[in-house]
């Protein structure tokens, strides 16, 4: 079992490291074909990320060793999110289950490094940044964590490969109110946790709006490649998750080359679709105000708390 | 193969029955609101139809169709044709801070939970368990009439408190007499038609549906 | 006599001569003296509980000459964790005491007293009887007035302070006295006796009422919390640090007290007020601490927050109990002893170092602060490390505890697949609700604590902060390691905790791998040190990339931060502690009722140029305003009343003793 879950963990490291800034790319391209222009091809986050790694980080007088160190943690939570989610496979280490509550924490590691480097470059950006950014993290956890104890109720644990394996068994599971009230905060609160719109928009450089960009606004070269790259991987890693729980079908239960063959193509079509389609709604979708934001995220708490509240329903 | 899903089923007509009645909470558009309405109405529909396909009622099929005719097409056309026409004023601007209000949904549909939750334990039918959503879109629908400020977002409230009654009757008696159905529906639509009138004629007067501002009428 | 009698003997042995030595020895020698005295009888605590832990009994029985019960005190293993962590604590400010001490801090009385309020606290756990708990209590409670009033000549805000503080401290004694009275009456009067019996009684449904609120007072829960967020800044750091982690320890071990061994078995209605009564304290608290920028009244806020927590859990426990959910209810209370040692050992060091900040730079104030990491390197990653704790974070010990909280509950509503009852699927969704916006805002709340006072470029003109001396470094570090070690290798220390559990059926706890966790009961598995070792798997390769490439494209340093337009950032443009709560501050307007001025001066000539734009925003206690504020303008006007009876001629006050002594034979007639 424990060698079966370190092929499936390497498995899925890899791939979403080469998904993760093809995610972006074909999320930019699609976006940029339906506002009528060209783009810049799916592969350009690739050519990004090398023209970034190959220059020198210039760091402000002042700052400290958090603005190097901050960014390689988040990029570590991330890489960490990939392997404890259930993408690929569904298959546990017996050590290290796929905890939801660990997870959730794990990710909360990278939203802290990300909010630290936004403060110690000293500018009133960074911290305008970091306050915005803890402060929709601080809404956000209530609602994705009640969210899961939704999810978790049919499995009867928090362990999300198991609920995913719940699922592929008795499809029923999907399409039951309590999971489809979960779904949709868990997509609010992914939406929001990720920095897309309507929370934040991630192609802005406005002062009034910008959230993710005012607390990178400080990191260049090396450190600014490994903030985009974290949160990138976070995102990919956050949809896959998304499309396993919404289609479970694909996911590798037994361990065949087949199926870890046919596992990859199915999570890389479901991260892909996931993002086209977010791509589009976006595009018809305009940030909100910032102190509206607030009420989109109670709006997604109450769904969650009515998804528990539902789950003594279908009893 | 019906029986297997069929509580699943309701359950799933139920959510979206309580997720409509939540949006409308959420969101201020006034149309927003009355495309929820005819969502909510279809949803409402397909419920009554389950119901009657599974206990093998045809009357209660022919309700199903009387309903999303009634609340799913009609009703919402009214109400958006007028508003159509006055775009000036779809904005609403509530009583209550909007997060409060969610979390109150939150909070009356626990409370539905309770309350039935005690009278119904007893009551092995899915359908009874799926009864405090209907209880809950009573109260939401109050909570609409109480805190909206223009007369058209109270009379979303309304309808949301109709649904709701009919919804708790369908799922603890297993419908309604078609009569009487066919009664209430045209009550309803009585009602909406004169209010349709009356804020019509409202708005012509004094340019404005805004409740608050008729108070300066009595002084 | 056993090991343990010798023990709990050496404590009070030990407080005495430290308290002798603190009067006669000379000021150049008092606070090495007294520190180290001090941390001896804090050891004898922590070596005595141990004991207890592994099994060891003992007690001692002191007969008093008056006609009341005799002094009681005897281990029992609960008291024996509760003897561990309050006196680990007592260790860790006793050393730091040593150097920080300074001033009114160091003089005799203080010495003395701390002696006295370590041995207090110390013995609060082992009491055998409740004479002899409430001795112990006030002892504490006497103690640390006197220690909070050690710089009220200086300071007029300290007097302040004590006042409300020892009014706070009487109340929740009078409360705890009735209590015990009731307790008593119902036939309680032992602590070795259990009243399952009479659980179910109305005597002791009002017992548990009083008991309950005079121990959350001490434990800082809203809304008797008023002393603590007053208290906390003016005392010294170390005592706030042995106020904040060990004293209010001492409260939540009363709840515990009260619902496992004088009255276990409680109806559900207790464990939904306990619910509330934490959950409540939780989420206020901690608002009120994401909102403040004086380090240390936000930390005094964290410690209501973290209070609400245990009493949350210890509530969950009973209520699943109740339901005969027995697994979940055992998990729930271990998470609350989980949480209790976390939050001794996170608040300790968070405490100590915000007294290090303070003695370096002499501010508190976080608006002032700003760049301390690379100056105080010490300081900040032992703040940093317990920061992490509080925000209950992975790998510190605050993480283990929440997510043991959140596995209890959402195991809790469930028995076997069927819910459980109405209230428990009610009260379970909302608590874990309350715990996430809880665990949410104290991620806020601790990234501006610490991303305000250590990172970027100091926000006012210091005199050159310095690391503090390695006296003072020493009890942080160790703080800091202990929060740590029980995060990565949680396995020995929560088995320890559920040897606590009443009761203990099959092992409930099993230590997997290295140190990790697993609860066969609820089926969950947390091994935090494999999750460091996958981590450290993956990190060697990126490290190895980043060595590379920071070889071929080293790192430039720029004078300049980039300032929108290329003129110089200031310091002062930086963002501070409360522009960083601001867009929280307006997300909860209506709890935290904040009032704000802002005052535009214009240049002469025209009203578009601006002169100078002042901002005032005042966070005021709602339920200070509201609850306090009028029964206190009560007592004044009943106080101005009572005046004209007291008007200084002696006639009029022997007339009012000849009618006193009138009415009592009447009286006695009657």
């Amino acid at each position: 079992m424990t060698g079966q879950a370190v092929v499936i963990a390497v498995v899925q490291l890899a791939l979403l490291i080469f998904v993760a800034p093809l995610l972006i790319g074909v999320i930019r391209q699609v976006r940029a074909r339906l506002e009528g222009r060209v783009g810049p091809g799916v592969w350009q986050p690739w050519r990004d990320l090398r023209k970034l790694l190959g220059k020198n980080p210039v760091h402000a007088e002042g700052s400290s060793w958090i603005l190097t160190v901050g960014p390689l943690a988040l990029v570590l939570s991330s890489l960490l999110l990939c392997v404890l989610l259930p993408l690929v496979g569904a298959l546990n280490a017996p050590m290290i289950p796929s905890d939801l509550f660990v997870i959730v924490s794990v990710m909360l590691l990278g939203v802290v490094a990300l909010a630290l480097v936004g403060l110690d470059a000293g500018t009133a950006f960074g911290g305008m940044g970091s306050s915005r950014h803890m402060t929709v993290a601080a809404l956000v956890e209530p609602t994705v964590l009640l969210a899961i104890y939704a999810l978790s109720i049919p499995a009867g644990t928090s362990t999300l490969s198991v609920i995913v394996g719940a699922r592929l068994r008795d499809p029923a599971i999907i399409i039951s109110p309590v999971s489809v009230l979960a779904m949709v905060a868990l997509a609010i609160a992914i939406m929001a946790e990720t920095g897309r719109l309507p929370v934040d928009n991630p192609s802005t450089h406005l002062e009034l709006t910008m959230m993710h960009e005012a607390m990178v606004l400080e990191a260049s070269g090396r450190d600014l490649a490994w903030l985009e790259v974290g949160s990138w991987l976070k995102l990919a890693a956050l949809l896959g998750l998304l499309g396993n729980l919404v289609a479970p079908w694909g996911i590798v239960t037994d361990m065949t080359l087949w199926s870890v063959l046919l596992g990859i193509v199915a999570v890389t079509a479901k991260i892909l679709l996931l993002g086209v389609m977010l791509s589009v709604g976006e595009v018809f979708l305009a940030k909100v105000r910032l102190f509206r934001v607030p009420e989109l995220l109670a709006g997604s708490f109450t769904l969650a708390l009515l998804a528990v509240t539902a789950s003594y329903l279908v009893a | 193969m019906l029986t297997s899903i069929f509580p699943q089923a309701i359950g799933l007509c139920a959510g979206v029955l309580l997720l409509t009645s939540t949006l409308m909470v959420w969101r201020h558009s006034l149309l927003a609101s009355i495309g929820l309405l005819a969502a909510q109405g279809i949803g409402l529909a397909a419920l009554v139809a389950l119901i009657g396909v599974h206990s093998g009622d045809a009357q209660l099929l022919v309700v199903s169709v009387l309903v999303l005719a009634l609340k799913g097409v009609v009703l919402p056309w009214i109400l958006a044709r007028q508003s159509r026409a006055s775009t000036r004023t779809v904005e609403e601007s509530p009583h209550q801070n909007p997060i409060v209000a969610l979390l109150t949904v939150a909070g009356l549909t626990i409370l539905s939970y309770v309350v039935l939750g005690r009278i119904l334990s007893h009551v092995g039918a899915v359908t009874a368990h799926a009864a405090p959503i209907g209880l809950a879109m009573v109260l939401t629908g109050f909570l609409l009439l109480v805190t909206r400020r223009r007369a058209r977002s109270q009379l979303v409230g309304f309808l949301l408190l109709d649904n709701g009654i009919a919804t708790v009757a369908f799922l603890t008696s297993g419908g309604v007499p078609l009569f009487l159905e066919l009664g209430i529906s045209l009550d309803v639509l009585l009602v909406v038609v004169i209010l349709y009138v009356f804020t019509g004629r409202m708005h012509a007067k004094f340019g404005g549906t805004d409740v608050d501002t008729l108070r300066e009428l009595h002084d | 006599m056993t090991a343990v009698t010798a023990g709990l003997l050496a404590q009070g042995m030990l407080a005495l001569i430290a308290a002798v030595l603190a009067f006669s020895v000379p000021p150049r020698v008092r606070s090495v003296v007294g520190g180290t005295l001090c941390a001896l009888t804090a050891g004898a605590g922590v070596i005595t509980g141990a004991l207890v832990l592994v099994g060891g009994h003992g007690n001692v029985t002191l007969v008093l000459a008056l006609p009341v019960d005799p002094l009681i005190l005897a281990s029992s293993r609960l008291g024996g964790l509760f003897m561990v962590v309050i006196s680990a604590v007592g260790v860790l400010v006793s050393v730091y005491g040593i150097r920080y001490a300074h001033g009114a801090a160091a003089s005799r009385t203080s010495w003395a007293a701390l002696a006295a309020f370590l041995l207090g606290m110390q013995l609060v756990p082992a009491a055998g009887n409740s004479l002899t708990f409430l001795l112990m209590w006030e002892t504490m409670a006497a103690a640390s007035t006197v220690l909070l009033l050690a710089d009220h000549a200086h300071r007029h805000q300290v007097s302040s302070a004590a006042i409300w503080y020892s009014a706070m401290s009487q109340l929740s004694f009078l409360l705890l006295l009735a209590g015990f009275g009731v307790l008593g009456a119902a036939g309680v009067t032992t602590f070795s006796a259990s009243g399952a019996s009479v659980s179910t009684t109305p005597a002791a449904g009002l017992a548990f009422v009083l008991l309950i609120i005079g121990f959350g007072s001490k434990a800082g829960l809203v809304p008797v919390h008023v002393w603590l967020p007053r208290a906390h800044p003016q005392a010294p750091s170390h005592i706030s640090a042995a106020m904040s982690a060990a004293m209010v320890s001492v409260g939540a071990y009363g709840a515990l007290l009260v619902c496992t061994r004088l009255l276990p078995g409680g109806p559900p209605w207790w464990g939904v007020l306990l619910m509330v009564f934490g959950g409540v304290s939780a989420v206020y608290g901690i608002l009120q601490a994401s909102v403040t920028s004086n380090i240390k009244v936000l930390l005094a806020h964290s410690t209501t927050e973290n209070m609400g927590l245990v009493f949350l859990a210890v509530g969950a426990s009973v209520l699943l109990r109740s339901y005969h959910a027995t697994a979940a209810a055992d998990a729930a209370l271990l998470a609350a002893l989980l949480l209790l040692i976390s939050h001794a050992l996170f608040k300790a060091t968070l405490f100590l170092g915000a007294g290090a900040i303070q003695h370096a730079t002499g501010e508190i104030d976080l608006d002032r602060l700003g760049g301390l990491l690379r100056r105080m390197p010490w300081t900040a990653a032992t703040f940093g490390v317990a920061a992490l704790a509080a925000a209950a974070l992975p790998v510190t010990s605050g993480f283990v505890a929440e997510w043991t909280l959140l596995q209890a509950l959402i195991h809790g509503s469930r028995l076997g697949g069927t819910p459980v009852a109405v209230v428990v699927s009610v009260a379970m969704p909302l608590a874990v609700a309350v715990v996430a916006l809880t665990a949410g805002l104290a991620l806020l709340t601790f990234v501006k604590s610490y991303g305000i006072a250590f990172l970027a470029r100091p926000r006012t003109a210091q005199p050159a902060a310095t690391e503090v001396p390695i006296g003072m470094r020493i009890p942080m570090v160790l703080g800091a390691l202990a929060v740590l070690a029980v995060g990565v290798l949680p396995g020995p220390v929560a088995e320890m905790a559920a040897s606590v559990l009443p009761a203990t059926r099959a092992p409930f706890l099993h230590t997997i791998g290295l140190g990790g966790i697993s609860i066969p009961s609820i089926g969950v598995v947390l091994d935090p040190a494999a999750l460091v070792v996958l981590a450290a798997a993956i990190a060697v390769p990126v490290a190895m990339i980043v060595r590379i490439l920071s070889r071929r494209h080293p790192t430039r340093m720029t004078a300049l931060p980039w300032g929108g337009g290329g003129s110089r950032a200031r310091p002062r443009m930086q963002y501070t502690a409360t522009s960083y709560a601001e867009p929280l501050v307006r997300v909860f307007d209506d709890v935290l009722k904040p009032s704000r001025d802002v005052q535009v001066t214009h240049a002469g000539e025209s009203r578009y140029l601006v002169e100078r734009v002042q901002v005032e925003q005042r966070m005021a206690d709602v339920v200070e305003t509201r609850l306090y504020r009028p029964v206190l303008n009560a007592a004044q006007r009943f106080g101005v009343l009572a005046r004209h009876a007291q008007n200084g001629r002696i006639q009029q006050y022997l007339a009012y003793s000849f009618v006193a002594l009138l009415v009592v034979l009447v009286v006695v007639a009657v």
